[in-house]
């Protein structure tokens, strides 16, 4: 057989099928008694309702799997912006295919599907802000695509959006923005070597973002002629508008009053000495007196001189509120005697590395949320004499590595909790933080060599430290 | 890490339908859109939803500002408002996603509060007993609004003293409402230490305060 007379087989064979499905259509009208007439109408009106069946039941499956898809409930995790991103999702393959995202371009990523229904989305976002992508796919063939939304946001790096308006300057007569002091004590008479004082304070990243004044403080000194080292820091409370001055007066009382009561005070001495030769309840007793006469008295000080700034100035002490804690230290043939007081949070520590000791001068005040915790211009903290007992500690030990006063600002972030606080390895892991610095973020530490003026501004380089959710004022006070 | 937990409360109640809830949606994706532009926010604040209507859900559990997404928020055509089970479901929640301090954990800061609502509690009962609750919660603040001509500001003075209104309930009104939410959160994100209330910023015209 040729091609012609292929064409013309194939051509009878479906004329005789027509025929065949004809015969077979009037044999059935003619059954059902069929008026001739309607017969045209009645295969149209056939034909119309197989359609519209056909199309309902193509759209019912594309309703089915889109219910299918909606209901994975697919949600894509938000970034940061300039720093690598990548988001998967999967998707069944036998009901959905040719996915494509809509606004992607805008954010800078890209997709692409690794195996057969996954699906990544990578890159680098660029613009910060939240977008909604949309996710389109094709699903029975013949229907439109369909779609679903996908919210994402890419977050501003915190790091890059902190206005520094740190400022040295005294501003409107509000202390400046930083401070440091190093007090250099060279060896004595007998040429060994006496320890230094390093300090320094900085207004907290919040602080310097809106312009608000440093709330921390701190004020120290040494007298070279009875050789009395005497510490002070306050954290000024962040909803106390005078609470700035507040912490400064706080400490300048303390070191006036112990200057006052320390210097040629050889009543003191003996009592201490005494009491180290002899440590028996009634020279206790006498040196318990002596050391609450120079320590509770020193905070009774501070929180009266706060008292009358107010009342000079018309306000109320509340609005000068600041924690206050403030160490006294000598060093003596036998060892060094310390007392302190302390109200508030932040952290006083006696740390001696080869000793392996920490011993915590006291238990921060803080309540059942952060932030909360008491401050000198409270009176009821002298109500109870209990608890001005608990406040001060004195203490004689053979030596120690270093003697840390700071404000929560410090203490939050590195700490966290009181446990860690009574924990010596983390404090010997602080240790090792102030000597080494953070160089993952170019921060580096703080030489802590004997007579070493540097240390302070290092020390002040040092609580610049970064960590998320603590931008605090930071203070601390180191005699080493 | 501590966070400075929100809590926004929102009527979503038959009368909010339409327009309202739509310029509330719209005030909302601002809130959020301009806090992650605080840095002392993006790295402190998280963010709780709880709707009200007939049904009280919490369509959006406390999550970190930089994690979260807003979620759908409908209203139903009408029905009552049960305000005193919002502020049920509220307590439950803050005892379970607000960490206290001890001595293993650093306290989460004192959470915030923010109640809107354009009509008054249909359970008034459950609400009045609620609001003892709410206040053993310690909020660092809780500032209401009373919004549009039906709301009734008497009712929110029972829950706190710092309740503002709006005249109306339409996009600027709710922007405008939104926007000085969005500064009070921030000044709390930067209040660290702050032991008493948090101040707030001073509103714009279109939120009145309520004394």
């Amino acid at each position: 057989m040729n091609r012609e007379q292929r064409l013309v087989a194939r051509r009878n064979a479906a004329d005789s099928r027509i025929k065949d499905f004809l015969d077979a259509f009037e044999e059935a009208a003619d059954r059902l008694s069929i008026p001739c007439s309607e017969r045209r109408r009645f295969l149209g009106w056939t034909i119309e309702n197989l359609w519209n069946k056909h199309i309902e039941e193509r759209m019912n499956r594309r309703l089915v799997i889109e219910n299918e898809i909606n209901n994975l409930g697919l949600r894509i995790p938000n970034g940061t912006v300039r720093k690598a991103y990548t988001a998967s999702f999967a998707l069944p393959a036998d009901k959905v295919k040719d996915v494509a995202i809509d606004g992607l371009e805008e954010t800078g990523l890209t997709l692409s599907q690794p195996a057969e229904g996954e699906y990544l989305i990578s890159g680098t976002p660029q613009k910060h802000g939240d977008f909604t992508l949309t996710v389109s796919y094709s699903t029975v063939e013949g229907e439109p695509r369909s779609s679903f939304k996908l919210p994402v946001a890419f977050n501003p790096d915190p790091r890059s959006i902190w206005r520094d308006l740190r400022s040295r300057l005294h501003k409107d007569g509000v202390k400046p923005d930083w401070a440091t002091e190093y007090i250099m004590v060279k060896e004595d008479a007998e040429g060994a070597p006496r320890k230094d004082v390093i300090a320094a304070s900085i207004q907290g990243r919040s602080h310097a973002h809106e312009e608000r004044p440093r709330d921390d403080y701190f004020a120290a000194r040494h007298y070279e002629d009875s050789d009395w080292y005497v510490v002070a820091v306050a954290d000024g409370a962040g909803s106390a508008p005078l609470s700035w001055k507040g912490s400064e007066i706080a400490c300048d009382t303390i070191i006036e009053h112990c200057r006052e009561n320390l210097d040629g005070n050889k009543v003191f001495e003996e009592a201490i000495a005494a009491f180290h030769a002899d440590p028996n309840t009634e020279l206790r007793s006498v040196l318990t007196a002596q050391v609450s006469n120079i320590i509770y008295k020193g905070a009774v000080k501070a929180h009266e001189a706060i008292n009358a700034e107010a009342a000079a100035q018309g306000e109320k002490p509340r609005d000068y509120a600041t924690t206050l804690m403030f160490a006294i230290c000598k060093h003596f043939s036998f060892g060094w005697f310390i007392a302190s007081f302390w109200v508030g949070d932040g952290a006083m520590c006696i740390y001696d590395e080869k000793g392996g000791s920490a011993k915590l001068l006291g238990t921060p005040d803080e309540g059942e949320f952060s932030g909360q915790t008491r401050f000198i211009t409270m009176r009821e903290i002298f109500h109870d004499k209990d608890l001005v007992a608990k406040r001060m500690r004195m203490t004689i030990v053979p030596d120690f590595t270093a003697l840390f006063l700071m404000t929560d600002g410090v203490s939050d972030p590195l700490f966290e909790t009181d446990n860690n606080l009574n924990d010596f390895n983390k404090w010997k892991e602080f240790y090792s933080l102030l000597k080494e610095g953070f160089p993952e973020d170019g921060i580096p530490g703080v030489n802590l060599t004997d007579d070493n003026p540097e240390a302070a501004g290092e020390l002040l380089e040092w609580l610049k430290f970064w960590r998320p959710g603590n931008h605090d004022d930071r203070t601390m006070v180191v005699v080493k | 890490m501590r966070i400075l937990p929100v809590y926004l409360l929102i009527d979503t109640s038959g009368s909010m339908h339409g327009e309202p809830i739509e310029s509330v949606k719209v005030g909302l994706e601002a809130l959020v859109s301009s806090l992650r532009q605080e840095p002392a926010a993006l790295e402190s604040v998280a963010l709780s939803i709880i709707t009200f209507d007939k049904d009280v859900k919490q369509i959006l559990p406390l999550t970190p500002l930089d994690e979260l997404q807003l979620p759908e928020i409908t209203t139903p055509e009408s029905g009552p408002t049960h305000t005193g089970l919002a502020l049920q479901l509220l307590c439950e929640r803050v005892d379970k996603e607000v960490k206290k301090g001890t001595a293993e954990t650093k306290g989460d800061w004192k959470p915030l509060l923010f109640i809107m609502t354009d009509g008054k509690p249909s359970d008034s009962k459950l609400y009045k007993d609620m609001i003892e609750e709410v206040k053993k919660r310690h909020f660092g603040n809780i500032v209401a609004c009373a919004a549009g001509p039906s709301a009734k500001a008497e009712e929110l003075l029972k829950l706190t003293d710092k309740v503002v209104s709006l005249d109306t309930l339409d996009s600027t009104a709710f922007k405008k409402f939104f926007k000085w939410v969005s500064d009070s959160i921030n000044i709390g994100s930067q209040s660290v230490g702050a032991t008493d209330d948090i101040a707030l910023p001073p509103p714009p015209p279109e939120v009145n305060l309520i004394l």
